[in-house]
């Protein structure tokens, strides 16, 4: 493919100096004096990710150019913000970054075995299973919310793996039955049929009353009805799910406090700004401070925000790069996600299909979660913001999600003229 | 399949464009609102990249300057408690007051930089430094003032009468800035209330003191001379109701300037009838009172009586000072500079100049000419009976040697306790260069208790102003 030589170190070295100006600017802003060793360490790492196109196009990868440079690039923003946030955390998250690649790696190169991937099914929902049982029980709070495995030397948040098991599953379950499932009325589906995908809803909904995690509960909940609906085109699944789950929240919301409270500062951060409200509140100040062109990196006050490196990257961004990065950023996520269902269009197999689409879907869903979440057009949840936020277990597993997308459109790219 | 995956990605993406939408709503519509809105603390925040001016006094001794400790801007305040309320304090907490709080686009340097160049300066780890600026105060007219409050609640202002320059403005009880945060909590329960400013804050009753204007009004409408005669049998009937000399003496036949000297409540209520309630509320205005003063700080306007209230006979009670009039300690001293001065108002003034870091000076304040609010002859008038108050009358007690000083006492009474002690007065009487306002809360008589206070800062404040 001679288009896409031509036009790939353009992309790669735009991103790289995108990053290498941040780098600089925060450098000579917040660092001054300090050793650049770990921003050194931070561009080779970025470095890596042209390396590994190279290594993919002499391999003979023919599938989408597009997303390696767009991760790239928002890898390198999330390690320029990193850096300005909490730049003690700059080396580590570089090596998750390092690791998120070679586990992208292993899901391209699995993503070429199709049919042996999708045999699985049953290995997905019980490792899902397992990693959500011992969140529950081995699980460590933190922030308010059971979802942290500690392992000695890192910790580990299962519902990153889950999230990935959830899509691989479905796209298998559905690949074999979506078209019963299409055709019959639902009275005449057997129960066994229907089974696995209302357990996935009911153990999302335990998520989020026993672990408290809204976010990942929402984020389950979305995979499942989008992934059912391209599956079946059953709308009245995808209603009822979306009934069931808003049923559910009611009345957890009545029953927990710490539900409640997400809502009500959902519904009014002013009201409680000093406490409840604060969170949300600052970070819709540092977002209007930001204005249009923000105060420049460096400058602003992110920092005023709790947990503004891992929830709220997106207001950071917001504040110190203005309404233009913040919107850049919504761009290149759009870029990721249109690539993804073009990618799943393409495909030939079932499988693939769905699973592409739920790939795309989870991208997707993570970010307008996290995103809306700091706008307030959704109730703020702790998802992070992917490649972006710091936190190594969803960057390796969203690196996962980003391998299996290139390998099936590597793979499983429709030839010309025999689209179907 | 295909179609259900198109419209799943056009659902989507549909939600990626309400993203946009949203943050254009809160970055930039939202925007300027929020990011102004004062629970926005960005605001505090920013002002700590800005190394804050100085303010110094009119020899340049610093009343309030920015120290470094620990890579943190720390406020601090050289000479304690001794201009707490004039120059005010600064806390990233407890917020501004006094000069502090009215100069603060000068202190942070005003102007307005753009990212680039707040970039720039944080890239080269230089703080930009805000403006210095010079008062007209003086440390040791200050600790004259101060000392003679000592103990007491109440104000002094002094001012010179030749430009309108503040000299000294002290308040007691008062408070030391440098342990706001320490002292805060019971300051803001002290009974006596130390963090206000009594000489711009603090309203009272004017009593005898504004006999002056009362007699002014009279010459100025010749409605009475000098030497008109009265008789005081020691009390007046208004109303059916007699209101009494102060001790209930008679002064028996007496001219309106004796009635000044000795403070004859009785003629001066004849002589505000003679001159009309109307009359004398338009003259109290024109000396100022009832509004506030066009002052770099901010305060009280005090009140001045409806036109209603001072009707017919009404008018008694105002003209010896009494009723529901109120006035701040600063409006009696500017009302003593208009005689002093020969019948003009000045505009005060408190900044001299204002400086560079290096010291160059980027803006002086130049005085503006003032208002002819009295015939020349009238002040004079004014000024040889205020002469005599303190020669030979009520005010004896501010007499220095060797200079003349004029001056009026009064002694204000206020439900519910003794009366406040009040002394306005300026020095030398032929060419004044220091004016005075003493007031003491519940002192007891002006003659007594204010007099020797203000000749006590008269005769320092002469010393230092030349």
């Amino acid at each position: 493919m001679v288009r896409t030589r031509m036009v790939d170190p353009v992309l790669y070295g735009a991103s790289l100096a995108l990053s290498l100006g941040g780098f600089l600017m925060v450098y000579a802003v917040r660092h001054p004096g300090d050793s650049p060793g770990p921003v050194g360490y931070g561009v080779l790492v970025l470095l890596a990710v042209p390396a590994l196109h190279v290594a993919l196009v002499r391999r003979g990868f023919r599938g989408d150019g597009l997303l390696l440079p767009v991760t790239q690039t928002l890898v390198g923003l999330g390690l320029v913000e990193l850096y300005r946030l909490q730049p003690g955390s700059l080396v580590r998250q570089a090596t998750w970054a390092l690791l998120g690649l070679g586990g992208g790696w292993v899901a391209y190169c699995a993503a070429r075995a199709v049919d042996r991937l999708s045999r699985y099914r049953y290995l997905y929902a019980l490792s899902a299973l397992v990693l959500l049982v011992s969140a529950l029980v081995f699980g460590v709070e933190r922030g308010g919310s059971r979802q942290w495995l500690d392992l000695g030397f890192a910790s580990f948040q299962p519902s990153e793996v889950v999230k990935v098991c959830l899509v691989l599953f479905l796209a298998s379950y559905l690949a074999e039955h979506h078209r019963l499932l299409a055709l019959r009325p639902p009275q005449e589906v057997e129960r066994r049929i229907l089974l696995p995908v209302a357990a996935v809803l009911g153990a999302s909904l335990l998520i989020l009353t026993v672990q408290r995690d809204l976010g990942g509960a929402l984020l389950y909940l979305s995979i499942v009805l989008g992934m059912v609906y391209v599956g079946t085109g059953r709308v009245e699944y995808v209603a009822a799910g979306a009934l069931a789950f808003a049923a559910g929240a009611g009345v957890c919301a009545v029953l927990f406090p710490h539900v409640r409270i997400r809502l009500e500062v959902w519904v009014d951060p002013w009201r409680d700004l000093a406490g409840s409200g604060y969170q949300l509140g600052q970070a819709l100040f540092a977002l209007a401070s930001g204005g249009l062109a923000g105060t420049g990196l460096g400058l602003g006050y992110p920092e005023l925000i709790p947990a503004v490196h891992t929830d709220l990257v997106f207001a950071a961004i917001g504040e110190e790069l203005g309404y233009a990065g913040a919107l850049g950023v919504i761009l290149l996520y759009m870029i990721l996600v249109v690539r993804g269902f073009r990618i799943a269009l393409r495909a030939r197999r079932a499988f693939s299909r769905l699973l592409a689409a739920g790939v795309s879907l989870v991208l997707a869903a993570q970010t307008l979660l996290i995103l809306g979440g700091s706008l307030r057009l959704v109730p703020l949840t702790g998802i992070p913001m992917p490649f972006v936020s710091y936190g190594g277990s969803a960057m390796v597993s969203n690196f996962v999600l980003l391998g299996l997308l290139m390998g099936i459109s590597h793979h499983e790219e429709v030839p010309h003229g025999r689209r179907t | 399949m295909t179609g259900r995956i198109r419209r799943l990605a056009g659902f989507l993406l549909a939600l990626f464009v309400l993203q946009a939408l949203g943050a254009a709503y809160w970055q930039v519509w939202m925007g300027p609102r929020l990011a102004q809105d004062p629970r926005n603390p960005r605001l505090l925040l920013a002002e700590e990249r800005v190394e804050r001016g100085a303010l110094l006094d009119r020899n340049l001794l610093p009343l309030a300057r920015t120290r470094m400790e620990a890579r943190r801007a720390v406020r601090e305040y050289p000479t304690g408690s001794l201009f707490a309320h004039l120059v005010g304090y600064r806390h990233p907490r407890l917020g501004k007051a006094g000069l502090e709080a009215a100069l603060d686009g000068i202190l942070l340097g005003a102007a307005e930089r753009t990212p680039w160049e707040e970039w720039r300066d944080r890239a080269l780890g230089r703080r930009p430094r805000g403006f210095d600026v010079v008062l007209t105060v003086d440390q040791e007219i200050q600790k004259a003032a101060a000392q003679v409050l000592e103990g007491r609640r109440g104000a002094v202002v002094v001012l010179d009468p030749r430009d309108g320059a503040l000299l000294a403005m002290a308040s007691a009880p008062s408070f030391d800035p440098n342990q706001l945060e320490r002292d805060w909590a019971v300051l803001r329960r002290d009974p006596t209330s130390p963090l206000l400013n009594r000489a711009t804050h603090g309203l009272y009753p004017p009593g005898s003191t504004f006999k002056v204007v009362t007699m002014a009004a009279a010459l100025s409408r010749k409605a009475a001379k000098p030497d008109t005669r009265f008789f005081c049998p020691g009390f007046v009937l208004v109303r059916g109701r007699p209101i009494l000399d102060f001790g209930g003496q008679a002064h028996g036949p007496i001219t309106l300037r004796e009635a000044l000297v000795w403070s004859c409540n009785v003629v001066f209520v004849h002589v505000g009838l003679r001159v009309g309630g109307a009359s004398l509320r338009e003259f109290a205005a024109a000396f100022g009172l009832g509004t506030s003063p066009d002052f770099e700080l901010p305060s009280e306007a005090g009140h001045l009586p409806d036109p209603e209230e001072v009707a017919g006979d009404g008018v008694a009670q105002l003209s010896f000072g009494q009723g529901s009039l109120l006035v701040t300690p600063l409006q009696m001293a500017l009302l003593t500079a208009v005689v002093a001065r020969g019948g003009v108002r000045l505009r005060p003034y408190v900044v001299a100049q204002v400086r560079a870091g290096d010291g160059q000076v980027v803006e002086r304040y130049r005085p503006k000419p003032g208002e002819r609010i009295l015939v020349e002859e009238v002040a004079g008038s004014l000024r040889d009976t205020m002469v005599e108050v303190v020669a030979r009358g009520t005010g004896r007690a501010a007499a220095l040697p060797g200079v003349a000083v004029a001056g009026k006492t009064g002694t204000a009474t206020a439900p519910g306790g003794a009366p406040h002690a009040w002394f306005i007065g300026f020095a030398p009487a032929e060419r004044p260069r220091v004016v005075v306002a003493v007031v003491v809360e519940r002192g007891g008589t002006g003659g007594q208790v204010a007099a020797p206070m203000a000749r006590e800062v008269l005769r320092r404040a002469l010393e230092r102003v030349r």
